[in-house]
Order: C-alpha cells, then structure tokens, then sequence
C-alpha cells in the first residue's frame, strides 16, 4: 500500500533538550491517524518537521514519497496543514486571505472564487467573509484555519490541536468536516481528545518523550488496555530508561 | 507555478498590507509636517528665503529623507512578525520558497517608501518653482541618493527583522543603530578626521549635500563656514553610494539566508 507518510528515525534536539528520540512511522494513504501523547511529548515537533516549519537534528520525513527537507516547497503542495492556534493577517478579510493562499497554491480565477465560497460556506463564516481578520475571535480564526486547510484540496491533512478555541457546536461541526475529508485524505491528527481522535480516527500512534509507544488500530488498543483511554494512560505513565 | 509568478502575488498582497496599515499615513503626515515647517520656519526666522536655491532645496531635502527613514517602520515586523505573531504557521506552510517571500516583502515595502519618496520630491519641486522659478537639476542626484538611501535602510531593518524575536524588538534595534550609532560614530570619525563614508548617517546627509555641501549650506544660512569647532568634511557622493549599494547587498542577503534557516517552533 501506498504510505502518505514516512517517519524515518526523526530525532530532534532544542538546544540540549530531547524532544523527538528516533521516531519512525508510516501512514498509508487514505489512513486517518491519530498522534497522542502529554504534554511535551513530541507531537507538535513531529508535525512541524512534516510541515518544513523546524529542520530535525537527524532523520528523515516524507510526504508522499517526497522528501520535505530536501523538497518542501513539493512536499507542502501535497499537504493542508493546521499548526496550533495559527494567527492570520488582520488587514485581510477570510476572502482575501484565502485568494493570497490559493494563488500561491496555482489556483486562480473563477475556480478559485467559487472554492473559497464553498469552504467558507463548509466552516460557516458566510456572514464574516467580507470583514477584517483583526475582528476575530479564536474560534473564527480556527474555522478559517479550517477552510485554508481544504481550499486547495489536498490528499494530505496534518493537524495540530485544530478543536483549540471551538465552541461546542463548532467542536461537533469541525469533527464532521474532518471525518468527510477523511473519507477520501490521508489525516495525521495530534490532539488531547481522546474522544476527538476515535471520532475521527481508525488508528492512534502514542508517543512519549519523543519516542513512539504504541502504534496500532483504536479497537486492538481497546482490546488489549479495554478503552483507548485505558491505553493512553497505561503507555504514557511507563517510566523510560 | 513559477516562483517568479508566486513573488508577484507576495508583493501584492504585502503592498495591500501598508496601504491599509495607519503607518504609512503616520510616516506621510510627517513628511509633510517635516516640508511645512522648513517652508514656515525658514522665512520667519530667518531674513526670508535663502537666495540660493540650492540652500533651500537642501533644507527641504529632510522630508523626502524622513520617509527614507520611515521604511523602518514599514519593515520591522516583516520578518520577526511572521515568527512572533504565528502567522508563519499559515505562510510558511504553502509552496512557497522562503526566498520569494522575503524578496516579495522587501519589493512591497520599498514600493511603498518610495511613494512617500516621490511624494516628498513633489513637495520640494513645486515649492522650489513657487519660490525661485526654477528646480536645480541636482534634485535628480538628491532623489536617486534618497531612493537608495531608503533600500539600504529597509535591508538594515530586514536584517534586524530576520534576527529579532519581536517586530517591536527590530524596530527599535534598526532606529537605535541608524539614529544613535551611527550618528555618534559620525560625530566621532568627523571630529578626529578620519574616514566615516561608511556610515549610514554620513550616507543620508549626502542626499542634501549634494546640493553644494556644508560650507556652501551654512554660509547660504548666514552662518558662514567657520561656525564648527572642527572642519565639516562634505559627503563624497561616490562613496555614499557605494557603501549604501553594501549596505543594501549585505542586509538584504543575509535576511535571506537568516530567514531561510530560522526555525518557525
């Protein structure tokens, strides 16, 4: 089967701080897996270095089969990526932001037009498309983190935390948009909700200190630790060498 | 896509940006406070206009140099914004060379000093014609010095940009490093007579004296040339230029590489 992508032994150091410890994992294409772990486990790393945003200190990671520290610029065009809480330009209006995004993505015209009405109307901020970012609460620019995610519909969605600063409904609604997408996308999905993550998942990887701990479909993890939860609190509360 | 194709849209977006931020209407409204108060207080404290047009058109040259000065306030966050204020996490995520960025955020900001440029230009041509009749053809030389003294500033600030955490931080670095320490390194060099055309702020004062220097400038004031306690040594014209063209090639470059290496945790 085709692998979305490839974790190669990544190992990351901030100054003397071990934060990725030779992680290796392979997502196939159309997967939609989870990356758990506590706080400081790696997992943001671990999706920045698949984002281009950080270089690791030894490794190798692939989108596609394309190498993204010696190919990013390929490598991004494949991928629709939410990191943390992203902050957008003020000045812009979510129409004109996601025209910037799009037309450095190739698109343009009236295709471009007619996308970013649709995923506007997909993360409901019909009404907010004409106003000023600088106006928006967390949760809106969450949902326009959402939309740029989809505009260029990519094969590949890497999401950090992307449910930070929903409300409830937007929690629900965002789920739903995610788990569409996940029919036809390969998903590789960092987040705290365990609840979030099976919704939306079919396996979870759970690392801790930067090394990977389990890496397996949700219900063999049920079985063997009874509950996901089980399993995420059985692995991450065993103390490394 | 050609990146070429991608820096024009980065341009767009990024000139879009200062006609809609309040700091370029800052920068123009001191410009041209900068124009009114050489056009107000020069006859009234003085014994009217200086007969010399070139004196004048000197002392109006401050308010196209006051914009020059003005892109640091442009550039600043250009690059330490990106990183402090998370947006990176949405620019740096798209195919998009890091190169073409920078560049297209440098070509936007100088675009918009140079409106400021032009406009204050505008502003000493039709005052010069009102007053005198006539504009001295070494407005040209004045308005080229201006224009290049405002890249080697904003490649100064893209540099600082590149390695501050903060926009805030960077701007203030760039003002610091262009206004006091520069400054005082140019008082110092001057007063013991040694060479300081390497300055940035002997390089802003040539877009002035190239109307004539200091002696004929202070002499066209009433002050003759004599009133220093040590000898003002005029601006070589040449040098300014090449130590601005270094400025802006350096700053510029090592933006670039900076950026292209930073990591965005």
């Amino acid at each position: 089967m085709k692998e979305s992508i490839v974790i190669e032994n990544l190992t990351k150091y901030y100054n003397k701080f071990l934060a990725l410890n030779d992680l290796s994992l392979s997502i196939p294409a159309n997967e939609n897996v989870g990356l758990l772990g506590p706080n400081g486990a790696g997992k943001s790393t671990t999706l920045k270095i698949l984002c281009g945003l950080i270089r690791a200190s030894s490794g190798t990671a692939y989108i596609d089969g394309v190498n993204v520290a010696e190919k990013p610029e390929e490598a991004l065009s494949r991928i629709g990526v939410i990191v943390e809480t992203p902050e957008f330009y003020g000045f812009l209006t979510p129409e004109e932001t996601l025209g910037y995004l799009g037309r450095l993505r190739g698109m343009g015209g009236d295709k471009l037009k007619q996308r970013i009405k649709e995923v506007i109307k997909l993360v409901r901020l019909e009404d907010w498309g004409k106003v000023k970012i600088e106006k928006f609460s967390r949760g809106m620019k969450q949902r326009l983190a959402l939309a740029q995610t989809l505009l260029h519909d990519p094969p590949v969605l890497i999401l950090d935390e992307p449910g930070l600063g929903l409300d409830p409904r937007g929690v629900v609604e965002f789920r739903e948009i995610i788990e569409k997408a996940g029919k036809e996308k390969t998903i590789f999905f960092a987040s705290h909700q365990l609840v979030e993550v099976s919704q939306v998942c079919t396996q979870v990887a759970i690392i801790d200190h930067g090394r990977l701990l389990a890496y397996d479909s949700i219900a063999e993890l049920e079985k063997k630790y009874k509950s996901l939860e089980g399993a995420y609190l059985e692995l991450t509360e065993v103390p490394l060498e | 896509m050609s990146e070429f194709e991608k820096l024009g849209i980065v341009i767009g977006y990024e000139f879009l940006k200062h006609i809609r931020r309040r700091r370029l209407y800052v920068i123009l409204g001191l410009t041209l406070i900068a124009e009114l108060a050489v056009l107000i207080l020069v006859p009234v404290l003085g014994d009217g206009f200086p007969d010399n047009v070139m004196v004048m058109a000197a002392l109006l040259s401050v308010g196209p140099s006051l914009a020059g000065i003005g892109a640091i306030f442009f550039a600043g966050d250009a690059i330490a914004g990106e990183f402090e204020g998370k947006t990176g996490f949405i620019l740096f995520t798209n195919p998009v060379r890091r190169t073409t960025l920078v560049i297209g955020k440098y070509l936007a900001c100088y675009g918009a000093v140079i409106l400021l440029v032009i406009l204050g230009y505008v502003i000493v041509t039709i005052s010069l014609l009102a007053i005198y009749g006539s504009v001295p053809i070494e407005t040209l030389s004045s308005f080229g010095l201006c224009m290049l003294y405002a890249g080697s500033i904003l490649s100064v600030t893209f540099f600082f940009s590149a390695i501050s955490k903060g926009a805030m931080g960077a701007t203030v670095i760039t003002l610091v490093f262009v206004m006091v320490i520069s400054a005082i390194v140019d008082s110092v060099l001057m007063m013991t007579g040694q060479p300081h055309w390497f300055l940035l702020s002997t390089n802003g004062d040539s877009i002035a004296t190239v109307y004539g220097g200091y002696e004929a400038f202070m002499g066209g004031l009433g002050g003759g040339g004599g009133m220093m306690p040590f000898e003002l040594e005029t601006p070589n014209v040449g040098l300014s230029v090449l130590s601005m063209v270094l400025y802006l090639g350096v700053g510029f470059s090592a933006s670039i590489w900076i950026t292209k290496r930073r990591q965005l945790a």
